[in-house]
């Protein structure tokens, strides 16, 4: 069924013009990742499959904060007015996500661990489940690769690592950079279950993510997204990875677009 | 003391059945057999992979645990040492990370598997508490505190038998050293091991020098470091000579050093410690000691050139 349909879409809106506000009153801001995996976080947060009360969420690519923020903020985990003080001096929300936020129970920034805990959290925590957000490009660390071998020698079937597949990170493709190839064979190959999804597709994500809640082996459900979605001309330009300085004209073309 | 930390830790979990060990293919090295065998779905393997294995600990310590990472130090804390930094300390949970086989006490093994730099690297880390014990009988009463304590610690252990020269009777405060022997000419600090060549110095200057009496204090709890006890005993020396199995950088005289700078008390002061150098292979390691200045013959040269 097409996206439009969903009725996430209408919070995908909304939110996406939260995330543009917030980082032009900030001037700087991991925008294009934020706008690529906002879908998958509000998939989590808006379903009922989790419960994050219970459930854990590890978001391991910490410079996804500025969606998560958004996404926890209409989920009453905090205030929207908070979202304008974010990497403020005096704010709870920095630049990379920190545990002093409302509903964060990890702070990271450092690439390739936040798999590692999810897998330690879900060992420890075998009753509930822990979903991990991951990107693409994370998959160069070595690390990621010590915690795929590991969930599976542990058979966490309460884990599920969904991957941010916009396939562009800081300085161009991940396909330049270091490709990764098929990750989905990858993770096969290493006894997970895979699914590929639209990243931007709730009805993909939602059956997705009921089918990878409860199963035998760990889950890594590959979430294919457009970097800068909704914002044409960010989309899939890897020099909108952040910003610095969003500058007036910039954030009026952008908003423009998400009108 | 590898054996002391083994069946402590097993001890422990019996009463405890929140304690985890995370361990990197070397269970064996740090007698943690026992608590495999006794407590398996406790004993959490991971392999040659320290940098995964930090953060699980991590992730079982957020759901409740208290989680000893066991390995050499030359890999853990070495390196892992990011992963410490970030998802241990930063996130505040209860880790303690057991590097074993630290200094040039490592011996035959050479420069790659003696760490020397374990020291500086966890005491800059902010949440992390740093203990180096004496012995085996101080490695059992420190493993037992911080099991208790829900923070991050780093617990220095090494490869070889040494000498049991803590009192049995003492019991250890984080946060607190403790006098090994009295004297009035010259405050000898360290810690681990090592110590050991002060009581050899003592009794060589009681022939020597009958007059001479060193105080010798053990500074098992590196950080946060009982500065007062230091600051007395140098008050009445006004010498102090710390000796470590460590690189002078980032090493226990260095921040001893730079308490000092900022004290109103300035006492002769000699760091003993390897300067920056990498280790080698002997199958005596007293014989290490001396070639990097740091046995007992250079702590005799230096409390007569302190004197």
């Amino acid at each position: 069924m097409l996206n439009r349909f969903h009725p996430f879409s209408k919070i995908s809106h909304q939110l996406r013009l939260d995330l543009l506000d917030m980082i032009y009153h900030s001037g700087s801001g991991h925008i294009g990742g934020s706008l690529s995996s906002l879908d998958i976080l509000i998939s989590l947060y808006h379903s009922d499959i989790f419960d994050f009360k219970k459930d854990h969420f590890v978001l391991s690519a910490g410079h996804l904060a500025c969606a998560l923020y958004t996404v926890l903020a209409s989920k009453k985990y905090f205030s929207k007015d908070l979202l304008k003080t974010y990497t403020d001096f005096d704010s709870i929300l920095q630049g990379h996500i920190s545990k002093d936020v409302p509903g964060v129970e990890y702070s990271s920034g450092s690439l390739g661990q936040g798999l590692s805990f999810a897998a330690g959290l879900a060992l420890g925590d075998p009753r509930h489940t822990t979903v991990c957000l991951t990107t693409d490009g994370e998959h160069q660390e070595g690390q990621i690769w010590e915690s795929v071998m590991f969930a599976k020698k542990y058979k966490l079937g309460n884990l599920v690592n969904i991957v941010d597949c916009n396939g562009l990170q800081i300085d161009g493709t991940v396909q330049d950079i270091m490709p990764l190839n098929n990750l989905a064979a990858k993770y096969v190959q290493f006894g997970w279950t895979v699914t590929t999804v639209d990243g931007h597709n709730f009805f993909q994500l939602i059956k997705a993510l009921k089918q990878a809640k409860n199963s035998d082996y760990p889950n890594c459900i590959i979430a294919k997204t457009v970097l800068g979605k909704g914002i044409s001309f960010m989309e899939n330009n890897y020099k909108y990875h952040d910003v610095k300085n969003l500058d007036e004209k910039i954030y009026l073309a952008a908003k423009k677009e998400l009108l | 003391m590898r054996q002391a930390f083994g069946q402590t830790i097993d001890q422990l979990a019996k009463n405890n059945p929140n304690l985890y060990v995370v361990s990197m293919d070397l269970k064996s090295s740090l007698f943690l057999s026992d608590f495999a065998t006794h407590f398996p779905s406790r004993f959490i393997e991971c392999g040659i992979a320290e940098a995964n294995a930090a953060a699980v600990a991590a992730g079982l310590a957020k759901s409740g645990k208290t989680v000893f990472l066991c390995s050499f130090a030359c890999f853990s804390p070495a390196i892992n040492w990011a992963v410490i930094r970030q998802s241990i300390c930063y996130n505040n949970l209860d880790v303690k990370i057991v590097g074993s086989h630290a200094g040039l006490m490592t011996g035959e093994l050479g420069a790659t598997h003696q760490m020397l730099e374990d020291i500086a690297l966890m005491s800059t880390l902010p949440n992390m508490e740093v203990f180096a014990p004496l012995d085996a009988l101080e490695t059992k009463k420190i493993t037992a505190v911080i099991s208790k304590s829900h923070r991050p610690a780093y617990l220095r252990l090494v490869r070889p038998s040494t000498p049991i020269i803590s009192n049995p009777k003492n019991s250890f405060t984080i946060g607190k050293s403790n006098i090994l022997k009295k004297g009035k000419d010259v405050t000898i600090i360290g810690y681990g091991p090592i110590l050991y060549q002060a009581f050899e110095a003592q009794s060589v200057l009681q022939n020597q020098k009958p007059n001479i009496s060193l105080e010798i204090i053990n500074c098992s709890s590196i950080k946060p470091l009982d500065f007062s006890t230091i600051l007395k005993s140098v008050k009445k020396t006004k010498r102090l000579i710390c000796i470590e199995d460590h690189q002078k950088n980032g090493g226990l005289g260095q921040m001893v050093a730079s308490l000092f700078l900022s004290s109103t008390i300035k006492p002769k002061f000699i760091h003993l410690a390897v300067d920056n150098q990498f280790g080698r292979s002997a199958k005596d390691i007293y014989k290490l000691y001396n070639y990097y200045g740091i046995g007992k013959n250079s702590l005799l040269a230096t409390i007569k050139k302190i004197l």
